[in-house]
């Protein structure tokens, strides 16, 4: 591959001689085989009748009819590097999402960029050493490649879909708003019509004129452009989840974490009531099953079960008070509002 | 004259004060105090400036805060004025108080006009000037010296080391031009004594782009506290400022110079990596380290600054595919390649920066995420290079600044490619064009950053535009009217030519004859009859030349020259101020003189025509924009959908806002009088858009009028106004005394009582049971209290 990025003189065919003034549409085409450019007419010429050596002096390469193309970039060493990678990025293809940290990213980038820098503008071993590990890795990485192509054109479709959804969205709401324009227009002119005409009338029978309609229209257009906004939704790619170890599991708790434990009052240790003492030990009362203490705690849960719950607050305001008492306390209000606000 | 307004004591450098100057202080100081962002409207030629400077100064050294004034203003001769204002008002003050304050106000502007360097200031781009002072003034430079090199260094910047980093200039209010000289006489850099010294300054006055371009902003403007008290003065064109600021256009020939910069930045690389492969090496480590030297970015050197909003930053490490030097000059040729690929196209085409970035990548494989670092990385590069020659990169800036740009935002802009100049052009020029078209991206941080951002501005109707387009909210919204003894200025609206036909600049009647016979007529008629100059305004220099070529064949021309001097507008400065010039000395002699412009050129923004300078303005038709600019088609649907402002609402709003600053050039004072005429059917129907001033001074009766009428009105209101007038008549009317602004603050107060007075007989009629309620909850308290205290017992 003789690497000469041949100036290319946009006007004159390096091979024939013509110049762009002689043959107006003259394209050149290169051959990605060795990037030298040269006219159409030329590679008519020489390579109609199967592939042919290349007609630039130096360079030995055989070309064919079929590797021809217009080239995209004017500077055909970036032509040539583009090429690269391409080839570089089919197989290079992870994105950031499959990398757990940010500098596992970049370090990755790096060494794809030195690879293809290698290959783009290396000497002999260099580059040989770089297609080697281009090889290894496509062969090593075959499925995850397979699956990161398969997502990478997943991606694009959805962006293009997008693109073209809020295009159409776009263009839609253009459509709308001349639409709109032009209703306002006509109906400016009915209402002059109109008033023209009730002037004609005789008077009291004057018409109120009213939009109609025009809230309404707004709306869907707000519907439309909300709709618009979630039509392919946002993918947004960042880093991939950190796996994390699984917390340790804790005991089992049958309430799921629920708390009993009484807000507003302690129980303390042995409470107790010489009423109830003889209880204590009365075997008709503990039967299997039964504390004691369960009747001390439920007594004072019920103590204080109202505690909290403030009657007035759920009374409606107002409640006895005559009509004419509540509009002036509303007037009061109002005056003392009014008054703040000029201060 | 003293003052108090509430509790503020109030120092105003002249005897006598205008009611709105009252006003304006009374509704600026209630923004202060409520730390929010106003509009104000005051008319031009009422002391805007020094009212505001000595609200704003008295405010300051009054309370305890002592918070900064950021004065923004547009050009550099406003920003002179400003400063020469601040400078008699703290003269008057230190008399007043009978002490010097402890007080230092600063202008900055660019490096070109503050620069001493022999050699360097005499070059004649503003670019050129900072790129040869930044290979004067860098770090490196200085390092080098000191190592012992040989190097070119300004002695003026270096001198600047050996005084104390917080005084280095004494207390006082500078002018720019104090500033050189006193520059000159110590041997240090004006240019960097400002910028150093504004973080020990009370004001500062500079211009919008400081605070509003992000590339300076950042560097300039952001060790400013958050308590700052911004002001924009002239600020009617704000909106068009930060849309510019975001903005680049690139063109083939700046691609061609980005290609040969690229190529010099790859030979010095390799350069380097013979002779000083370490530096090369250790920014390398940095950028794998994600370090940032500390507060790189805004080095007073730095190449350039990262042209995105400090908000939409990535604070992260350099991706890892442009951390190596050489491969970031190939990422960049790359992309440079790609641009002169697109250009070659030969259809205008407009697209989002979201499409082009799909379209970017899937030619060139450049990812989105390295595209945004391309500012931050080719600065870094520079420095470690220690390029010295800094203005052959100025077109790889642009490059980068515009693929930063492009990566980094999506909504809110739009790539316009436009390969012909105009429509009929055969050879193409291709422009690409990345516009913003939101005018609220830009100017987002200054609200969020500081508490009061006062707008003001002679004409900045109607006021509700600006929050809708800037996104903004108000605390004070005020437009006040011209108090005035006499009438001293009549606005009319002329509609109809002598022959009652409609006149009009709308594109489809403008050139006919009939047409550019009565705008003929109407400037013979007014040639005629008023006194000394006369300024006139044209929607476009296009209309303006086809126009002038008519009247030459209808020999108006001949006409109007038998009572005045004609000089004409151009795009040229220089062609320009000699006019200007030539205008100003037919006016002294008496010749009288006619001065043709466009409504927005330069003659309409800036030049005041006070006096016998202007005693008529005629606008000839409403001055729009040139609607078939495409990128003023984007911004306009960008507007209806994201503000739902409408196309036509807009169009009209910013051609009302030129016009009326047309009609504000002749109009500079209380003292002075003058006509104005706005010559269009179509302003009948925009009169509301008006500023308030205006719209109030014109009689219904003068809203359609023909050129007969209006000239006869004029005549009359000539006559009238030209006789003497005293002073002494005026006071009390439209200038205050202390005694009468004595007599105003007095009647407001009582008018103050009044009011309460009258709420509180209006609260008087319901205040039982607006009292009874709490007591009554009391009450019951206090019983459950002691049934309590019993239970207790």
């Amino acid at each position: 591959m003789s690497r000469s990025p041949m100036v290319c003189t946009d006007d004159m065919c390096p091979v024939c001689k013509t110049i762009r003034y002689l043959n107006k549409d003259m394209e050149f085409l290169i051959n990605p085989e060795c990037y030298h450019s040269m006219c159409s007419n030329c590679v008519n010429r020489l390579f109609n009748d199967g592939p042919n050596q290349c007609p630039y002096a130096g360079c030995h390469r055989t070309l064919r009819r079929k590797g021809f193309r217009s080239a995209f970039f004017g500077d055909l060493s970036v032509e040539r590097e583009v090429d690269i990678r391409r080839r570089v990025a089919a197989v290079f293809n992870q994105a950031e999402d499959d990398f757990e940290t940010l500098r596992d990213y970049n370090n990755y980038l790096q060494m794809v960029e030195d690879l293809t820098f290698d290959l783009v503008s290396g000497n002999e071993g260099k580059r040989r050493n770089a297609e080697a590990q281009l090889q290894q890795w496509e062969a090593s990485h075959k499925a995850e490649i397979e699956r990161n192509r398969k997502a990478g054109r997943e991606a694009d479709e959805q962006a293009r879909r997008r693109l073209t959804a809020e295009k159409e969205a776009a263009r839609q709401r253009r459509l709308d708003a001349i639409r709109e324009a032009e209703e306002e227009k006509r109906e400016r002119l009915m209402s002059r019509e109109a008033e023209l005409d009730n002037m004609a009338a005789p008077e009291g029978q004057r018409v109120q004129l009213k939009r109609r309609g025009q809230t309404s229209r707004v709306e869907t257009a707000m519907n439309t452009a909300m709709a618009t906004a979630d039509v392919g939704k946002l993918s947004i790619r960042g880093l991939k989840e950190k796996k994390k170890a699984p917390a340790p599991e804790g005991p089992y708790d049958p309430f799921g974490g629920m708390d009993f434990v009484p807000s507003r009052y302690k129980l303390g240790e042995g409470l107790s009531h010489p009423q109830i003492e003889k209880y204590r030990y009365d075997p008709g009362h503990t039967t299997g099953g039964y504390d004691f203490d369960e009747y001390t705690a439920r007594v004072m849960f019920e103590a204080f079960a109202g505690m909290g719950v403030f009657i007035e607050d759920e009374k409606e305001v107002g409640i006895g008070l005559s009509a004419s008492q509540v509009a002036s306390i509303g007037a009061g209000i109002a005056a003392v509002g009014d008054k703040m606000e000029l201060d | 004259m003293e003052f108090n307004i509430d509790d503020l004591p109030v120092l105003f450098p002249y005897p006598r004060i205008y009611p709105e100057q009252y006003a304006y202080m009374c509704d600026l100081k209630k923004t202060l105090d409520a730390g929010g962002h106003c509009v104000l409207e005051m008319p031009s030629g009422t002391g805007k400036t020094v009212t505001l400077l000595s609200l704003i100064v008295a405010y300051q050294q009054h309370y305890p805060e002592h918070r900064k004034l950021i004065y923004c203003s547009r050009t550099m001769s406003e920003i002179e004025k400003a400063l020469v204002e601040l400078k008699e008002l703290m003269k008057f003050r230190a008399q007043r108080l009978g002490r010097e304050e402890e007080f230092r106000g600063l202008g900055l502007t660019s490096r070109k006009n503050l620069c001493l360097h022999p050699s360097v200031k005499r070059e004649k781009s503003g670019s050129v000037v900072d790129a040869r002072c930044r290979s004067l003034t860098a770090g490196f430079v200085k390092e080098k010296k000191e190592k012992g090199e040989d190097v070119d260094v300004c002695i003026y910047h270096d001198n600047l080391d050996l005084l104390e980093p917080h005084n280095l200039i004494p207390n006082g209010v500078w002018t720019l031009d104090g500033l050189l000289r006193y520059g000159e006489q110590r041997k240090q850099c004006p240019y960097f004594t400002a910028r150093r010294m504004m973080q020990f300054c009370n004001v500062i006055i500079y211009s919008y782009h400081y605070l509003l371009d992000p590339k300076i902003a950042e560097r300039v403007s952001k060790d400013l506290s958050k308590d700052c008290i911004v002001v924009f003065d002239e600020a009617h064109n704000i909106d068009n400022v930060c849309i510019e600021s975001l903005s680049t256009d690139i063109t083939e020939d700046s691609l061609r110079r980005a290609t040969r910069g690229a190529q010099n930045l790859e030979a010095k690389i390799n350069d380097m990596r013979d002779s000083d492969e370490k530096k090369l090496q250790d920014e390398y480590e940095k950028l794998v380290e994600g370090l940032r030297g500390a507060d790189e970015g805004r080095q007073e050197d730095a190449f350039m600054s990262n042209p995105v909003l400090p908000d939409d930053l990535l604070k992260e490490a350099v991706p890892g595919n442009i951390r190596r030097a050489e491969h970031f000059v190939s990422f960049l040729r790359r992309f440079i390649e790609y641009l002169k690929t697109r250009m070659k196209v030969r259809q205008v085409i407009s697209e989002t920066p979201e499409s082009f970035l799909t379209h970017l990548k899937e030619y060139t494989f450049i990812e989105k995420k390295p595209l945004r670092f391309c500012a931050e990385r080719l600065t870094s590069l520079v420095r470690t290079l220690e390029l010295t020659n800094i203005e052959d990169y100025q077109p790889l800036q642009e490059v980068a600044t515009f693929a930063t740009l492009v990566a980094t935002y999506e909504k809110g802009f739009l790539l316009i490619l436009e390969p012909y100049e105009s429509d009929t052009a055969e050879v193409p020029n291709p422009v690409l064009h990345f516009t913003c078209l939101d005018a609220a991206i830009a100017i987002k941080p200054v609200f969020e950053r500081f508490s009061s951002v006062v707008i003001t501005s002679g004409t900045i109707s109607p006021l509700e535009m600006y929050p809708k387009m800037l996104g903004f909210n108000t605390v004070v919204q005020e437009s006040y009217s011209m108090t005035l003894a006499r009438k001293s200025f009549l606005p009319m609206i002329v509609t109809r030519g002598s022959d009652q036909a409609s006149i009009s600049t709308s594109f489809q009647v403008r050139n006919e004859p009939s047409v550019v016979r009565n705008y003929g007529s109407l400037l013979t008629e007014f040639a005629r009859i008023t006194p000394d100059g006369m300024v006139v305004f044209f929607p476009s220099y296009l209309y303006m030349e086809s126009i002038i070529s008519m009247w030459q064949g209808m020999g108006i021309l001949d006409e109007v020259w038998k009572h005045k001097l004609i000089l004409v507008e151009t795009p040229d400065a220089q062609e320009t101020s000699l006019a200007l010039e030539t205008y100003r000395t037919a006016c002294c002699k008496g010749r009288g003189a006619v001065m043709l412009c466009v409504a927005r050129g330069k003659v309409s923004e800036g030049i005041d025509f006070d006096h016998h300078y202007g005693r008529t303005v005629l606008c000839i038709g409403v001055p729009f924009q040139y609607t078939e600019s495409r990128i003023l088609k984007a911004r306009l649907e960008f507007l209806r959908e994201t503000y739902r402002i409408r196309e036509n609402d807009f169009l009209s709003f910013d051609a009302m806002r030129h016009a009326a600053q047309c009609l504000g050039r002749v109009l500079r004072g209380k003292d002075d009088y003058g006509i104005m005429v706005l010559a269009d059917r179509r302003f009948q129907k925009k009169r509301a858009q008006l500023p308030k001033w205006i719209n109030q001074a014109l009689l219904d009766a003068d809203t359609n009028l023909s050129t007969d009428m209006a000239v006869s009105a004029a005549r009359r209101f000539l006559k009238v106004i030209a006789q003497p007038f005293p002073t002494s008549a005026q006071e009390g009317v439209s200038i205050w005394t202390k005694a009468d602004l004595a007599a105003h603050q007095e009647k407001m107060a009582h008018e103050l009582i009044l009011e309460l007075q009258a709420q509180q007989a209006a609260a008087q009629n319901a205040p039982r049971v607006v009292e009874e309620r709490p007591d009554s909850d009391y009450e019951m308290d206090d019983d459950d209290e002691a049934a309590m205290m019993e239970l207790g017992a």
